[in-house]
């Protein structure tokens, strides 16, 4: 007597029939810019009603920038905060990238020094801006101190997570072929850990985007941060957002030339399998 | 091998299968029927696309030339009548025990708490499983998983069950056991079972026929072996020898076969 | 295993102690030889400045107006990201279309958007409120998304074949599968929270731990600063803890038994 479970009339409810999916590729392409063009229109339309200067629409932003650019201002602004931006950020790599390693790699070191990476993790390089003056002036070292910040942290945590990630078995066929502590560190943890390190790094660069704006909202004669703000006190909202939409573009750029460096020079660091 | 009223037939007539316009054909004129109620296992080298078939059949994807069908009807998408266990028991949901996971199918068709659970219970029971119904994935062994996704599959009385290489993944003897409970199993649920492998001695073990597939790509049925050793089979036993060896040797030519035509590109 | 576990944390705050006394003598140590003492306040004076600022109700107030900020924006915040991330990571079309705004506004920190939601909210708690969900709504979307796209096929596979609809699939498996990405989504959008609750208390603020630091540099009292960021991490690190704890207790069953 055959077994059964359920009755006659569930089984004879038919089923859901999934249609066959259009090619994604073309389908992102299209969805994404009909998405960007809905929005465009509808923001310079929103302008239009609102009829404020505090509102300017995508066209009115554009000429901004237009104009920033003819001046000189808006390439000016952009090379001191890249300036700032790059030098914080091969220094905090320089500093966070060894001592991750070493944290990851020597216990006390790591015991050392992980109370305070999960304190102020809290605590945003902005908030250290008035110690930051004290010791550095309001110049560019105190504004590069704060970047340096940014990128630290995230570089060591990430660098951290990269070392804890070789898996055990890579470790014991190192050791089965008679290398030694040096050689297993060279060869195998540093290797593994690379991609853990990029991540980190890129990850840095994007906040170290937002950390400038920062500094630059408090103390600075130049740079996007200061331009958005000081565009904002004399109540150029259109200027305010022409520097807010070249600051959007320089971040997207630069994680994707960071993307594509890495790629081309630690392509095979990239691979996880 | 009666047909009951629950089982169906799979048929498949010139069928073609690619992934992607341009890529190669993995399945080229594949021609297969599959008698209700049978257990047909389908066998054949790695690589030959035999996962594509049993995808295919469940409507996971679609052929591009061809007919597949159901129960006489064409193939157009997953259903109720047609239940799968996966290779990999990543399939059972981790949040729900063994218990809720076999009710799972019968929630989503509407069916009542009480009755669930009753019919829950059952499908557990018949796996052997009825004493973890209250464990979750990840406190159960390869093994468990395996019965649950089994019992899971036979909770709706599916006319047809489709499983992927179900025992692959676990040890010899807990594969060895599993196999005789499906056999047990099969016999008291009469449905049309079509089963992926790539191990002989459980193909002969378990099927009343067994297909076996040329090496891919453009794959298709190569030959047909019909299973009459009386069950329960001994694997030790000089008939179930003598047809290991002859399938041995057709499957051993088709890698050969297969790696040839690599030499040669 | 018990012992084990309790020799090997016993380690570990020993360790963290001995770190914290080193540090605080060496800052001590440092601050002694300071050349303009407001250049680097002792630790004793941090304290005692600390102490005051308890003992007035200063601090207590601003850690209250602070953390009912982070809180609204926060609620707020997770309120439209987690069914937005749900959303995009499973219906493809929402996701396509909302994708490159994403990617885009990643790289606009809530920090830029403070003078533009000061010129259309005003200086009250909206505006500081709007910033910190905008901080958050990402951070869970982002979360979610990836949470949505790590459930395996065969799950999903599993629920077609039992003819499930798209939205049985949606909310018994999608949902109950991402739990546990939304969780840790939530939690990076708080620390998230933390630091921009200063950035937003900059601007015309007159309560708040960003408030605080700030009115360090009117008073020239650089103690201030130094008690504002050390509440800063320790409230962060609190809630950080209530966080996992809740999330815990609350989920046991799908945190506990993640999605692999």
């Amino acid at each position: 007597m055959p077994q059964r479970f359920v009755s006659e009339q569930v089984l004879s409810r038919p089923a859901v029939v999934m249609p066959r999916p259009i090619s994604p590729r073309w389908c992102a392409l299209a969805a994404g810019s009909a998405s960007i063009a809905a929005f465009v229109l509808l923001w310079q339309l929103a302008s239009m009603r609102e009829a404020t200067i505090l509102f300017p629409g995508p066209l009115a932003t554009i000429h901004a920038a237009v104009v920033l650019l003819r001046e000189g201002v808006l390439s000016q602004d952009v090379l001191i905060s890249l300036m700032r931006i790059g030098v914080g950020f091969i220094a905090g790599v320089a500093v966070g990238v060894p001592l991750g390693l070493a944290m990851g790699a020597f216990r006390p070191i790591r015991i050392f020094f992980e109370p305070y990476i999960q304190f102020f993790r809290f605590v945003p390089a902005i908030a250290w801006l008035i110690p930051a003056i004290l010791w550095f002036g309001i110049g560019e070292l105190s504004k590069i101190f704060l970047i340096f910040y940014t990128t630290i942290f995230l570089v060591l945590l990430n660098t951290m997570i990269g070392v804890s990630s070789v898996r055990r078995n890579q470790m014991r066929a190192a050791q089965c072929f008679g290398a030694n502590a040096w050689q297993r560190y060279v060869w195998v943890v540093l290797p593994a850990t690379m991609p853990y390190v990029l991540t980190g790094m890129r990850l840095a660069m994007g906040n170290s985007f937002a950390a400038v704006v920062g500094a630059e909202l408090i103390a600075s004669e130049r740079g996007i941060g200061f331009l958005i703000v000081d565009s904002w006190m004399w109540l150029a909202a259109d200027r305010m957002f022409a520097g807010m939409l070249t600051l959007g573009l320089l971040g997207v750029l630069a994680d994707y030339l960071f993307q594509a460096l890495s790629r081309l020079c630690a392509r095979r660091y990239l691979m996880r399998g | 091998m009666s047909t009951g009223g629950v089982a169906a037939a799979m048929s498949w007539r010139n069928a073609d299968f690619q992934f992607a316009p341009g890529t190669p054909l993995i399945l080229k004129n594949f021609s297969l029927e599959i008698r209700p109620g049978e257990f047909f296992l389908l066998l054949g080298p790695s690589g030959c696309g035999k996962t594509t078939v049993m995808n295919i059949q469940a409507g996971f994807e679609q052929v591009v030339r061809g007919e597949v069908l159901a129960d006489a009807r064409a193939v157009r998408g997953p259903g109720r009548d047609r239940a799968v266990v996966f290779q990999d028991s990543d399939s059972l949901y981790s949040w729900l025990t063994a218990l809720e996971n076999v009710e799972f199918p019968l929630r989503v068709a509407g069916i009542a708490k009480r009755e669930r659970r009753e019919q829950a219970h059952k499908a557990l029971r018949m796996v052997g499983l009825e004493t973890h119904e209250h464990k979750y994935p990840s406190e159960l062994s390869g093994g468990m998983k395996q019965r649950t996704q089994l019992a899971r599959a036979l909770v709706l009385d599916s006319p047809i069950l489709l499983m992927d290489e179900p025992f692959a993944a676990l040890d010899a003897q807990t594969r060895t056991i599993l196999q005789d409970d499906l056999v047990r199993i099969s016999m008291r649920t009469k449905r049309t079972i079509l089963f992926i492998t790539h191990d002989i001695a459980e193909a002969i073990t378990l099927a009343d026929r067994i297909g076996v597939m040329t090496a891919g790509p453009e794959s298709a049925i190569k030959e047909i072996f019909e299973v009459t050793l009386p069950r329960p089979r001994r694997r030790g036993s000089p008939a179930f020898g003598e047809l290991y060896d002859r399938i041995q040797a057709i499957l051993a030519d088709e890698v050969q076969r297969a790696l040839r035509r690599e030499d040669s590109l | 295993m018990v012992r084990q576990t309790l020799r090997q944390s016993g380690t570990l705050v020993f360790g963290y102690m001995l770190s914290l006394l080193v540090v605080l003598a060496a800052w001590q140590y440092a601050s002694s030889r300071a050349i303009v003492p407001m250049l680097l306040p002792s630790p004793f004076n941090t304290l005692k400045v600390g102490v005051g600022l308890w003992e007035s109700g200063q601090l207590l107030s601003d850690i209250e107006a602070s953390v009912l900020r982070i809180a609204a924006g926060f609620a707020a915040g997770c309120a439209v990201g987690l069914p937005a991330g749900l959303l995009m990571g499973s219906f493809q079309p929402v996701r396509q279309a909302f994708e490159p705004f994403l990617h885009f506004l990643r790289f606009l920190p809530a920090l830029a958007w403070i003078p533009a939601a000061m010129m259309w909210l005003g200086t009250g708690e909206d505006a500081k409120i709007a910033l910190l969900a905008y901080a958050t709504i990402f951070v869970v979307t982002l979360n979610t998304m990836a949470g949505v796209a790590a459930i395996p096929r065969n799950q999903i596979r599993a629920a077609r074949s039992f003819g499930a609809t798209r939205w049985q699939i949606f909310l018994l498996v999608a949902v109950p599968a991402t739990l546990s990405y939304m969780v840790a989504g939530m939690r990076l959008a708080m620390g998230n929270c933390f630091q921009t609750v200063v950035a937003a208390e900059l601007v015309a603020s007159d309560s708040g731990l960003g408030f605080l630091i700030f009115s360090s540099r009117r008073f020239m009292q650089t103690e201030i600063a130094y008690v504002g960021i050390a509440v800063l991490g320790t409230i962060g690190i609190l809630t950080d803890l209530l966080f996992q704890l809740a999330t815990k207790r609350l989920l046991r069953q799908y945190v506990l038994q993640p999605n692999h």
